[in-house]
C-alpha cells in the first residue's frame, strides 16, 4: 500500500510544481459559474417563484459548483492511457512490480485533488459572491461521501476507455460521448429535477446520474433517502463497472501493441 | 494573390491526403463528434421544454447559433487545424520551419494540419440547421456565408490570443481558457447579457459574430447586419495579421523563450 | 539455470496496408487491407546468469519486440520464454522485482522533477526501506557521476546526463537482469563512452547480466561478450564478440611509415597496397591474415626498409555486420 501512496504523493508533488499554472487553468470554473449564474438569474426571474422543483437559484448554483468541480478536476485517464500505449510509455508502467489499475488510480487521485481543491476554492468564492453562502457545514461530509464514490465511477468509466486504447487507434471519441452523457444524463448543466420525470427515471436507472447528481444535489440538500438511494446506486454501479474494468485489463493486456517494436 | 491561393489549395490537397492515410481516425473522430455535438444540444432541448424561452430566445434560435458555431469550428479547424495550436508552435520553435520557407509564414503555419473531427463539427452545424424548424434554401445559403464569417471572426480571435505567446512566452492554458470563453459566450443566449457584458462580446471576445449575430442574419436578411459581420471579419483579421507579424520581431527561435510548462 | 532460456519465439502484429496517394488512399477507405507483420520468427537462445549478451539488428529486426516479450509487456504469439525462472507475460510483477528496464526513447523519469523524486518514488515500488534507498542511491550517484544532478528538475538535464540517471534509476532495486533497449541513442560520442564505462563498472561489480539492444556496434563492442545478430525476426548470427571479429574480420588493415622514401609502386607479396603516400615515406596495405600470415607480412615490411612506425588494425565492426545482413539477405 505504501507505493500507492507514494505515487499519489509525487503525482500531487507534479501538479503542485507549478502553482501558476493550476490557478490559470482553474480560472476555467469562474467564466463558467458566472455565465450560469447570468443563465439560472433571468430564469428564476422569469419563472417569478424563489424556488422551482425544490430549488433555489442559491441551491442551483452551489449544485453546478460541485458537479463543474468534479467534471474540470476528475483526471484525463483516458486520454492519459491511451497517450502511454501511444508514445509506449505504457512499457515502463507495466514492468513494475505494481498493480497496473491501482497505479492508475493512486496517481489520478494525485493529479486530481489539488485541481478539485483549486476549482472549488475559486469557483466557490464567485458562487457566494453572486448567489449567496454555501450550504450548511453538515452536508458537506455528506456530499464528501457520495464525491468520492463519483469520484470512481468516473475512474472505472476512463480506464475502462483508455484500455481501449490497448486495441484500437483511436479512444478519443468514446471519452467526447462519455463526457456528454455526464453532462446530459448526469445533470451536469441542468439539476435533473428540473428534467421530465420520465428521462428522471431513466438517468437514475444508469450510471451517470450517480456521478454528477448525486454529490451535487446532496451537497445542497442532503436528505437522509437520498443519500441511502445514491449510496447504493454507486455501489451498484460501481461493482458492475470495477467487474467489467478488472476483466477488460486482463483480456486488453493480451492484445496490446505498443508502437516501436 | 492567385499564387498564394494556388499553394493553399495544394497544402489542404496534401492535408486530405494526409488525413486520407489515417482514415480510420478520420471516420471515427468525425462520427464521434457529430455524436457527441447532437448529445451535447440535447441538454438545451431539456433545458427549453422546460423554461420554454429566456428573454425571448427560444429552442429554435439555440439550433442555428449551435449550427453556426459548430460549422464554424469545424472549418477552422479542417482548413486552419493550427490555428489551436499557434502557441506551442511559437513556444516551441517551430516557427522556424515555416520562416525559412518563401511562403507568408502565418498563412502556411496555420494551413499545415487538419483536426480530424472538424468535419464532424462542419456537417453537425447544417444538422443542426436543417433541424431547426426554420431551412429555407435562401436562409442556407445565408447559413453558409454567415459560416464562413464566423469562422474567419473565430481565426483572427485564435491568432490575436496566441500571438501574445509572443511577449508572455507561453500560452497554452491562456488560449484554452480563450477558446472556451468564445464558445461559452457564443453558445448561450445573448439575451442573457447586459449591455456591459455585450460590449465584450463585441469587441473583446467577439463570440457574438460566432453566435448571435450570424445566426441573426440566417433567419432573416439585413444588409446591416452582412455589413456589420464582413466589418467585423475584415477588422479582425487585420488587427490579427498586425499583431502577429509584431510579435513575429520578438520571436527568439525557441531560443529564449522557454517554456516552463 | 539460465537467466533467459528463449524457445521458438514468435509474435505477429497485424496493420493497416496504407497505399500511396489520394486516389488509393480513397480508394481503401472502402476496402481497408490488411496484413500481417511476423517481428519475431522462432526465436531460440540462452542467457547465462551475469552475462553481457548484445542484440544487435537493423531497425524493424524485432529487437524491441524481443525485450518487450522478455519484460512480460507483450504476449508471444507463440513459443516459451523463462527470464530468471519466471514466465515474463504469466508472472509479470514477481519477475519486475528482479529486472531492470530502460528503453532509451522513452524517458520513466519524470520530466518536471529532480531525478531524486523518481529514485525515492521507485525505492517505494520496489518495497525498499527508506534507509537502503538512500544508500543505493549515494551508491548509484556516484557509479554514474550524477552527484550534482539529482536535485535538478529533468528537463533542464543535456540529454546524456538524463541517460545516466535513467539506467542509474534502473539499478535502484540491484536487479539480476538489465534489459537496455537502445540506451546509447541520440548521445554524442563522449556521453557514448560515458554511459558505457558506467553500465560496465556496474555489471562487473554486481554480477548483473545485460541483454543490450542496439544498432550501434560500439556499443556492443565496449559493452558485450557474446552477441546474437537479429534480422527480420530470426537469429543470422550469434557468438562470441572476439569470435565474430576472427571469424569475419579477416581483412587486417596496415599502416607503415619508413625512415627513408620508398618506391610510387611499394608492393608486398600476398597482399594489396591500398595507398602510397605523397611524400613516399607512409603506405596502406591491406591482406586476408587466413591467406598471409601476420608474421610473413611483417618480415616482409621491415625487409623493405627501416620502419619508423606501424599499426595493425581491424576493420570497424559496423563491416562486418553489414557483412553479415548482407549474407542473410542473399540466402533468402
Amino acid at each position: 500500500m505504501k507505493k500507492y501512496f507514494a505515487v499519489f504523493n509525487i503525482n500531487l508533488v507534479n501538479s503542485l510544481a507549478y502553482p501558476a499554472e493550476l490557478v490559470t487553468r482553474s480560472l476555467m470554473i469562474l467564466l463558467f459559474m458566472w455565465i450560469f449564474y447570468q443563465l439560472w438569474r433571468v430564469t428564476f426571474a422569469a419563472s417569478g417563484s424563489d424556488v422551482l422543483n425544490g430549488l433555489t437559484l442559491r441551491d442551483t448554483m452551489w449544485y453546478l459548483l460541485l458537479a463543474e468541480t468534479l467534471e474540470l478536476g476528475r483526471p484525463r485517464l483516458a486520454r492519459v492511457i491511451s497517450q502511454q500505449v501511444k508514445d509506449g510509455s505504457i512499457a515502463y508502467l507495466l514492468n513494475k512490480p505494481y498493480d497496473f489499475l491501482l497505479y492508475q488510480l493512486s496517481s489520478g487521485l494525485g493529479e486530481s485533488l489539488p485541481r478539485m481543491g483549486m476549482l472549488f476554492l475559486l469557483g466557490g468564492a464567485l458562487t457566494w459572491v453572486m448567489a449567496g453562502p454555501p450550504p450548511d457545514l453538515v452536508n458537506w461530509p455528506v456530499a464528501l461521501v457520495a464525491l468520492v464514490g463519483a469520484w470512481l465511477l468516473h475512474f472505472c468509466f476512463n480506464a475502462l476507455i483508455g484500455l481501449a486504447a490497448f486495441v484500437s487507434e483511436e479512444v478519443a471519441p468514446y471519452e467526447w460521448i462519455y463526457q456528454k452523457f455526464t453532462f446530459v444524463l448526469g445533470g451536469m448543466l441542468i439539476p435533473l429535477d428540473f428534467y421530465p420525470a420520465w428521462l428522471q427515471t431513466v438517468s437514475k436507472s444508469l450510471p451517470f446520474a450517480y456521478m454528477m447528481y448525486g454529490p451535487a444535489r446532496l451537497f445542497v440538500q442532503p436528505d437522509p433517502a437520498l443519500f441511502a438511494q445514491i449510496i447504493l446506486g454507486q455501489f451498484v454501479w460501481l461493482s458492475v463497472l470495477g467487474g467489467l474494468l478488472l476483466l477488460a485489463y486482463s483480456r486488453g493486456l493480451r492484445r496490446l501493441a505498443i508502437n516501436g517494436g | 494573390m492567385i499564387r498564394e491561393l494556388k499553394f493553399l489549395l495544394s497544402l489542404w490537397k496534401t492535408n486530405l491526403a494526409a488525413a486520407m492515410e489515417y482514415r480510420a481516425t478520420f471516420i471515427t473522430q468525425s462520427l464521434g463528434m457529430i455524436l457527441n455535438d447532437g448529445v451535447y444540444f440535447l441538454v438545451w432541448v431539456i433545458f427549453f421544454d422546460r423554461f420554454k424561452d429566456v428573454r425571448g430566445w427560444e429552442l429554435a434560435d439555440m439550433f442555428i447559433v449551435f449550427g453556426i458555431a459548430a460549422s464554424a469550428f469545424g472549418l477552422v479547424g479542417m482548413l486552419f487545424g493550427n490555428a489551436f495550436n499557434l502557441s506551442e508552435i511559437i513556444t516551441g520553435g517551430r516557427l522556424d520551419y515555416y520562416l525559412s520557407l518563401p511562403r507568408p509564414t502565418l498563412l502556411h503555419a496555420l494551413a499545415s494540419r487538419v483536426v480530424p473531427s472538424g468535419f464532424g463539427d462542419f456537417l453537425y452545424g447544417f444538422i443542426s440547421y436543417a433541424a431547426s424548424g426554420q431551412f429555407t434554401w435562401d436562409g442556407l445559403a445565408r447559413f453558409v456565408l454567415a459560416v464562413l464569417l464566423a469562422a474567419a471572426v473565430f481565426t483572427a480571435f485564435l491568432i490575436i490570443v496566441q500571438s501574445l505567446t509572443f511577449w508572455m512566452g507561453t500560452g497554452g492554458t491562456f488560449t484554452m481558457l480563450a477558446i472556451n470563453a468564445m464558445l461559452t459566450f457564443a453558445l448561450y443566449p445573448i439575451t442573457l447579457f447586459n449591455q456591459a457584458a455585450r460590449v465584450v462580446l463585441f469587441l473583446v471576445v467577439p463570440a457574438a459574430f460566432m453566435g448571435a449575430v450570424p445566426a441573426g442574419f440566417v433567419k432573416a436578411f439585413s444588409w446591416s447586419t452582412l455589413g456589420l459581420m464582413t466589418l467585423a471579419a475584415a477588422g479582425f483579421l487585420a488587427a490579427a495579421i498586425l499583431l502577429f507579424h509584431l510579435g513575429l520581431r520578438r520571436y527568439e527561435s525557441g531560443s529564449a523563450i522557454q517554456t516552463e510548462v | 539455470m539460465p537467466a533467459i532460456e528463449v524457445t521458438s519465439l514468435s509474435k505477429t502484429f497485424r496493420t493497416k496496408r496504407k497505399a500511396a496517394g489520394l486516389g488509393a488512399s480513397l480508394r481503401s477507405l472502402v476496402r481497408p487491407e490488411f496484413r500481417t507483420i511476423e517481428a519475431v520468427r522462432g526465436l531460440s537462445f540462452e542467457m547465462e546468469p551475469g552475462e553481457l549478451l548484445g542484440f544487435i539488428g537493423p531497425n524493424g529486426a524485432g529487437k524491441s519486440t524481443t525485450i518487450k516479450i522478455l519484460t512480460g509487456i507483450l504476449f508471444p504469439s507463440g513459443g516459451e520464454a523463462k527470464v530468471l525462472g519466471y514466465v515474463p507475460w504469466k508472472q509479470r510483477r514477481q519477475l519486475a522485482y528482479h529486472i531492470g528496464t530502460v528503453f532509451g526513447q522513452r524517458p520513466q523519469l519524470w520530466y518536471h522533477l529532480p531525478a531524486i523524486d523518481t529514485l525515492t518514488l521507485f525505492g517505494k515500488i520496489y518495497e525498499l526501506d527508506d534507509r537502503q534507498t538512500k544508500r543505493r542511491i549515494a551508491e548509484l550517484a556516484e557509479a554514474f557521476e550524477i552527484e550534482d544532478l539529482l536535485e535538478t528538475p529533468v528537463r533542464k538535464l543535456s540529454l546524456g546526463q538524463r541517460m545516466r540517471c535513467e539506467v542509474a534509476a534502473s539499478l535502484l532495486h540491484k536487479p539480476k537482469l538489465l534489459l537496455l533497449d537502445e540506451p546509447s541513442i541520440g548521445l554524442d560520442v563522449v556521453a557514448k563512452q560515458h554511459i558505457r564505462d558506467a553500465i560496465r563498472t556496474m555489471a562487473a561489480q554486481e554480477n548483473v547480466g545485460v541483454l543490450l539492444t542496439s544498432h550501434d556496434a560500439g556499443d556492443l563492442e565496449a559493452l558485450c561478450k557474446r552477441v546474437i545478430i537479429i534480422n527480420h525476426g530470426q537469429i543470422v548470427y550469434q557468438d562470441k564478440v572476439s569470435a565474430l571479429k576472427r571469424s569475419f574480420l579477416t581483412s587486417k588493415l596496415v599502416e607503415v611509415r619508413y625512415a627513408q622514401q620508398v618506391g610510387a609502386d611499394f608492393r608486398i607479396a600476398g597482399t594489396e597496397t591500398l595507398k602510397v603516400a605523397k611524400e613516399r615515406y607512409g603506405v596502406k596495405l591491406r591482406f586476408d591474415a587466413r591467406i598471409t600470415p601476420v608474421g610473413k607480412v611483417m618480415a616482409a615490411l621491415s625487409a623493405a626498409g627501416t620502419l619508423v612506425d606501424i599499426t595493425i588494425s581491424d576493420p570497424p565492426l559496423e563491416e562486418v555486420i553489414a557483412a553479415i545482413y548482407q549474407k542473410a539477405e542473399n540466402r533468402e
